[in-house]
Formats: C-alpha cells, structure tokens, sequence
C-alpha cells in the first residue's frame, strides 16, 4: 500500500497501544544440555538471544517492519538487521559470549504509519541475579538453566496519521492468565495493580503521620521561639 | 579391453585409461575361475551376461560360523505379582560371553534334566521376563481426609464413592469402558443394628446408576484438584500444566454429545450419507451465491440512491450539457483512481449538498459555467461523501466495515471522527482518547523514566530507595495503562512524602539551632525568614 499522500493529517486526540515483549534469554554452555557448537571461541560461556516479540507470540510485523539490534561492538558485524518473520515468529538474533553489554535495539515501524524509528535499550543478563532467598528459589525451580530477561512493553502510537496503518483492525488484548513460558497477563497486571495501591496506602499512611509530627514540631518551634522573642525582650 | 588382450596385441597403455579401467574393475574382482574369464573378454564394457547363480549357494556355504546356539532358560515374571514361585522355560539364544566348548551344547539340551535334579547354580537366578516392564501401574491420586474434605467435597459423590472409584481406576488401569462395566458401588446401609427394627427391604439404597462420563468427569476432577494442591499451576512444568488444564477442562456433557454424535454418525445408513453429503454441498453453493447476490444487491442500491441536488439542472437535460457533465465527472474520476462506489450506502441529504458545493473550489461566482461545474463538483461530492460515510453502519449489511477498502482511502478527519467504536472496541484494539498528545511513537514506560528524569538526582535516590523499602520492583514488570495510572498515583504519594521529610528535616534543624541558641535575636531573624520559606511550602504541598 502506497504511503498516504503527504504523508497525511494526525488523527487528533488518540493513542493507539500494542503490547510487545522484548528482552533476552541466555543459556550457558553445558556438554549436556547445550553443547557448544564447533566454531565458537573457547572462551565464550552462554548462548543467548535478544528478541522482539508480541505478547503471547501474536503477529507484530502489521506495524513493525524491521528491528535493528546493535550489540557489542566486539562482536563480528555488530549491527545487525532483522526484517520482518513471518507473523508469530519473534524478531531476533543468536549469539554467543562470555560478557554482559547494553543492546540497543531500534524499532522501524510499517511505511503505511509513517513514524520515525524509535529506540530502546536492553541490558543483557548471562547471570542469574537474586534479591532474596525466595527469588532465588523461583530461579532454581525454573531448572533448565535459562536466564531470562523480558520486559514488557506498550508501543504507543500517539496521534497517528488518517490510515492509521490498519493498525485499528487487530486486537491488542493481553492474554487472561499466565502460561508456562509466558508470564505476562491480565493476571500479573492485576497483581502489580494491587501491590503499587498497597505501597500508595502505606505512604499515604506515612504522610499522614508525617504531617502530624510535623505540625507539632512546628508549634513547638513556635512557641520556643516566642519564648527566646519573650526572653530577648526581657534581656 | 582387458590387459590380457593389450599384452597380446602389444598395445602401449595410454595414459588415463587405467585409472577409468579400475573403477570398473572393483565390482568384478570377486568373481571367479570361468566366469571371470567370460567376464573380461568384454574388455571395458561389461558385457550383459550376470553370473549371479553362484551368489545363493556361495552365502549358504560362504559364512563359515558356527551356528547360533540357543539354550532354554528359566525365568520368572515380576509382573505375576507371585515374587517368582512360578517359573517357565523358554529358549534363549545363548550370550557370547559364554565361552564354553562344543559340550555346553549337550549342556543346554540336556538342561530340562538337569533342573529336574535342582543341582546347578543357574536355577537360583531365573532372569525376569523382558515383558514384565509392560506391567505398568497407573499412578491414582492418594489424599488424605482432611484434604478430601477441603478440596473434594461433591454432593453427588460421597468419599466413600470416591474411594471406590479410585479403587476401580487403579485395579482396571483406567480402561474406562471397562470400569464403567464393573462399576457397582453400593452405598452402605445404615449400620446393622438399625436393621432390626425397620423392615429389610426398604432400607437397601438404590445404587446411583453412574455414566462412564459421570465417573470419568468426577475421577478427573479429583486428579486435577490433587494435581494443583500439591503443586501451583504456576510452578508446573510445561507437560504437567497441558495434563493439568486437560482434566480441569474436562466438559462431562460435550463428550456426552461427542459420543451422541459419533454414534448417530456410525449409524446412518449408506444412503443417508450420501444424501448428508450432498445437502452440505448445496449448503456450500447457496453461501457462495448470497454473498454474490447481496454484494449485486447493493450495487443495485448504489445506482438507485443517486445524489439530490437542490440547484437547477435544467441545463444538463439536453444532450450537450449531459456530455459536458460526463466529461467533467470522468474527469474527476481519474484524478481520485477510481474509488470504489461499491460500498456505502447512506444517501445524502440536502444539507451535504450543500457541505459538498462547500468543498467544491468554485462556487462563488453566479456565471453559468461557474455554476455548472459548481453542480458537477456538488455531484462528484455526494460520491465522494458517499465512500466517506460507508464507514457507518447505514445498512445491516453494511455493518461491518470492509476494512481493506477503508485503508485504501485517504479521508479526512471527518473520516475518523465517524468511524465510531464502542468502548469495548476501544480496549480490544487498544485506543484512547487523550486531550494533550505529543505525536508520534513513543513506548509507555518512557513517561515513567521522565517522572524520574524530572527530579534531582538526591531526590531520585531518596524516591528509588523509597520504593525498593516497599518491595516496588525496580522497572514495573507489566507498564499498562491502568498500571502506570496506579504508579503514577503513588509517584505522588512519594514524592510528597520525600518533601514532606525535607520539611521535617529543616524544621528539626531550626529547633536544635533554636536550642543551641537560646535568646540569640540574630538566629532568630535569620530562622524566621527560612520558617516562612518551609511553611510556604508545606501549606503548597497540602493543596496537592
């Protein structure tokens, strides 16, 4: 489909939202369970991917054209394009390597939308990294050694151009419940929804209190300084 | 030509044949005397003549090894259950690692002898049959009393059914058809010294006639239960999870209907299928020729709903004016590409005459050309507003939009404003409306990392170690609209408090400068003029 003339009006006022995962998976090298491939340098440890997804492996290529993924510049021909798979199949790149680096991943999004790219950045995890005994427990159960690192994220396409890219016509509902290998649902939104509005209560709670002391320090404060006016004058 | 005959005629090799010459001798070098010689009479190519009757004796005579040695062999079956008291024979071929002579021979034949007699060691180690690992048992959920109260309580099913049932799918190894055959629960009477009194008969329970969907819907029910109590969905595996979600699903009244279903099928004489075949055939052809019939309809519409025009059209009623008219509008129709007219049906009213003579560029000056291009684009307009307001549902024919012809058009606002979604609409394709928009792509998290970028770097410290304290993840792990809306509220929350502490912090100080300083006029003014300045704030802060 031919762009729109002159590239279109904006449609004032709205926001469309597609959620997206992206993020990296790394497995180290075991003789067992992921043998190292003839080829790869010794002292390299993990193998890894970056990917850009949809949620729940739906078609994202409508209005994602391309991704690129900027690794390490160490890394033989760094930049590397992925055009579009096809729907269903994550946009993505395989490597191996021993260190942790920023990727930066830069979106291109389908001519008919006629948006400028966008970028986004991506710490890659080899290393499997724990707050406290529970989380650490949580990773061990997951057993097969993976190291997952995924965000979830919402594209936003804010005032988009008249066609809006056939964009409108595909859902962008996010699945009910959780999946093996898919923790991202109704479920966690849910979930974290609840944890911040219990955090607010328990500041809103803290202010409170904050606030009494406050004014009674205050007033204590006035009253000392009343006293030392009252004293002063006295001197 | 073979080399014999070269040596013969006295021919010098030349140089590359006998490289060829060997590879099409490899395949030869195995036959012998007679044939050998018939063979290389035909030199390089290989005559057709295939000594190929020797190839059945040779084998037989060929493999000179010594036939294979079978011995009879006592085993057990652990699957019998009977911890080996029943022992069988049966013959074995014999291991190669027995390196006994010739005399084992006689040793195996007269083995049936020998264990009469019990005297050998081999009789203390019957082997156990190889069939014996096919004696699978069926793992059935175990639970105890105060589980099965908890989790399994059922009015249809007492737990003493329930037992029975998992009795009878452990014993008959989950064969349904068959549990379903041997299934005769009878619930127990009341105890016996109730008996007495009463009369016998009436106090007999009438056994509840289970389907095998009844027992099979219950048996699942318990296995998914006992699955999930001993392990959160969450925590499961991928295979566990699909087994888990099978028997959590299981729908008692679809596999009742399935079964209905396949029976009817199966049952239906030759002709009936024939006739079930043919009428879905028809069924076929009938859905493709409406949809082939409304789409002829609505042209039909389109051509019938031709646009009204409140303006004079006296002068396209003779024959030139019509021609200036067509020339005009096809005109027009080449610039546009020929939209599609197909589609939209909502006629026109006066008022979009108007608004189309409006959008028309000529329509000030009252010259008779003027005016009849000015009719003409009124006329192009109405078209033009036609496949504009297809997007409303004008017919229920028409409420679905076709969306492939919707992207070919380039509408204006207008276009948009029409194109109506309900609220549901809205949340399945993930649009909202916003007052203040910067366009363009953006991500939803980035509004989050500027309320960050917003504040100092003390206060972001300050605010992140806020958040860590109240087990706020670092990055929200699921950034949807209504979850940044709820973390934009306690951004709120905290950074009112990160000031209100501020606040505290600066008034704590003035009290112990005030302390340290008791009557000092000149800490006093200074302290005043900084009191202002923090109530200042606070009372600001309070507004929020």
């Amino acid at each position: 489909m031919a762009p729109p003339s002159g590239a279109g009006k904006r449609v004032k006022g709205i926001q469309i939202a597609r959620p997206f995962i992206y993020g990296t998976t790394a497995r180290p090298f075991d003789p067992k369970t992921n043998p190292k491939p003839a080829g790869v340098p010794d002292d390299h440890t993990h193998s890894w991917t970056v990917f850009v997804k949809g949620i729940d492996d739906t078609d994202i290529t409508y209005w994602l054209r391309r991704v690129q993924f900027k690794l390490h510049e160490s890394i033989p021909n760094h930049v590397r394009m992925v055009e579009a798979p096809e729907p269903g199949k994550p946009f993505e790149v395989h490597e191996t390597g021993w260190g942790e680096f920023e990727i930066t991943i830069k979106l291109y999004y389908a001519t008919e939308s006629s948006e400028k790219p966008q970028t986004l950045y991506h710490f890659l995890k080899l290393h499997p990294f724990a707050r406290n005994e529970e989380e650490k427990e949580a990773l061990a159960r997951n057993g097969n050694g993976e190291v997952i690192s995924w965000t979830y994220e919402e594209q936003l396409f804010n005032e988009p151009f008249e066609p809006e890219g056939g964009v409108l016509e595909r859902s962008a509902m996010i699945p009910l419940a959780n999946r093996p290998g898919q923790p991202f649902s109704r479920e966690t939104e849910l979930l974290e929804i609840k944890k911040l509005r219990d955090a607010q209560a328990k500041i809103q709670d803290m202010v409170e209190k904050l606030q009494v002391e406050l004014k009674e320090k205050e007033e204590r404060l006035r009253v000392m300084r009343a006293e030392a006016v009252a004293a002063g004058g006295k001197a | 030509m073979s080399l014999d005959v070269r040596e013969v005629l006295n021919i010098p090799d030349s140089g590359p044949r006998p490289a060829k010459k060997q590879k099409t001798a490899a395949p030869r070098t195995n036959l012998k005397g007679l044939a050998r010689e018939v063979q290389s009479l035909g030199g390089d190519n290989p005559i057709a003549i295939v000594p190929e009757v020797s190839v059945f004796k040779k084998r037989r005579f060929g493999s000179r090894k010594p036939a294979a040695k079978w011995e009879l062999r006592r085993f057990t079956n652990s699957a019998r259950g009977d911890s080996g008291a029943l022992v069988l024979q049966h013959w074995r071929r014999m291991h190669e690692d027995v390196s006994h002579s010739e005399d084992q021979m006689q040793d195996v034949l007269s083995q049936a002898d020998q264990s009469a007699e019990g005297g050998q060691e081999k009789i203390e180690a019957p082997e156990d049959s190889t069939f014996a690992k096919f004696n699978v048992q069926v793992v059935v959920p175990q639970y105890s009393e105060d589980q099965y109260n908890s989790n399994l309580q059922n009015d249809d099913w007492t737990k003493d059914e329930t037992d029975y049932l998992l009795e009878m799918v452990k014993e008959l190894d989950l064969r349904w058809p068959v549990i379903w055959d041997r299934y005769e629960y009878l619930p127990k009477g009341p105890p016996a010294g109730d008996l007495d009194g009463a009369d016998n008969t009436a106090v007999i329970p009438v056994p509840k006639s289970r389907t095998m969907e009844d027992l099979k819907a219950r048996y699942y029910e318990v296995a998914a239960k006992m699955m999930a109590v001993q392990k959160p969905a969450q925590y499961m595996t991928k295979p566990e999870f699909d087994l888990y979600e099978m028997m959590a699903n299981f729908d008692a009244d679809e596999e009742r209907k399935r079964k209905e279903f396949a029976i009817n099928t199966m049952g239906r004489s030759k002709d009936e299928a024939r006739e079930e075949e043919s009428l879905l055939l028809e069924i076929k052809r009938i859905l493709a020729r409406t949809e082939r019939f409304t789409e002829e309809r609505r042209e039909l519409y389109q051509r019938l709903d031709y646009p009204h025009t409140d303006q004079d059209i006296s002068i396209y009623k003779s024959s030139q004016g019509l021609q200036t008219l067509l020339q005009t509008l096809m005109n027009v129709d080449k610039s546009k590409k020929r939209k599609s007219l197909a589609e939209g049906v909502a006629g026109p009213t006066p008022t979009s005459a108007g608004f189309a003579a409006g959008q028309a560029p000529h329509q000030s000056s009252d010259g008779p050309g003027n005016r009849r291009e000015s009719i003409a684009a009124s006329a192009t307009g109405h078209l033009r507003r036609d496949s504009l307001v297809s997007a409303t549902p004008a017919t229920p024919a028409d409420a679905t939009p076709t969306s492939a012809a919707d992207k070919k058009k380039k509408g204006n606002a207008a276009q948009f404003e029409r194109r109506k979604l309900s609220e549901q609409e809205e949340t399945i394709y993930g649009v909202s409306h916003h007052d203040r928009l910067t366009s363009g792509p953006t991500f939803r998290y980035e509004k989050i990392n500027k309320l960050y970028s917003h504040k100092s770097g003390q206060q972001q410290l300050r605010i992140t170690n806020l958040l860590t304290e109240l087990d706020v993840p670092s990055r929200l792990i699921m950034p949807t609209a209504a979850v940044t809306s709820q973390f934009e509220l306690l951004w709120a929350a905290v950074t009112t408090l990160v000031d209100l502490r501020k606040v505290s912090d600066k008034v704590d100080a003035e009290i112990k400068l005030e302390e340290a300083l008791p009557g000092s006029s000149g800490a006093h003014k200074r302290s005043a003029s900084v009191m202002s300045a923090t109530s200042d704030k606070s009372s600001k802060r309070q507004k929020k």
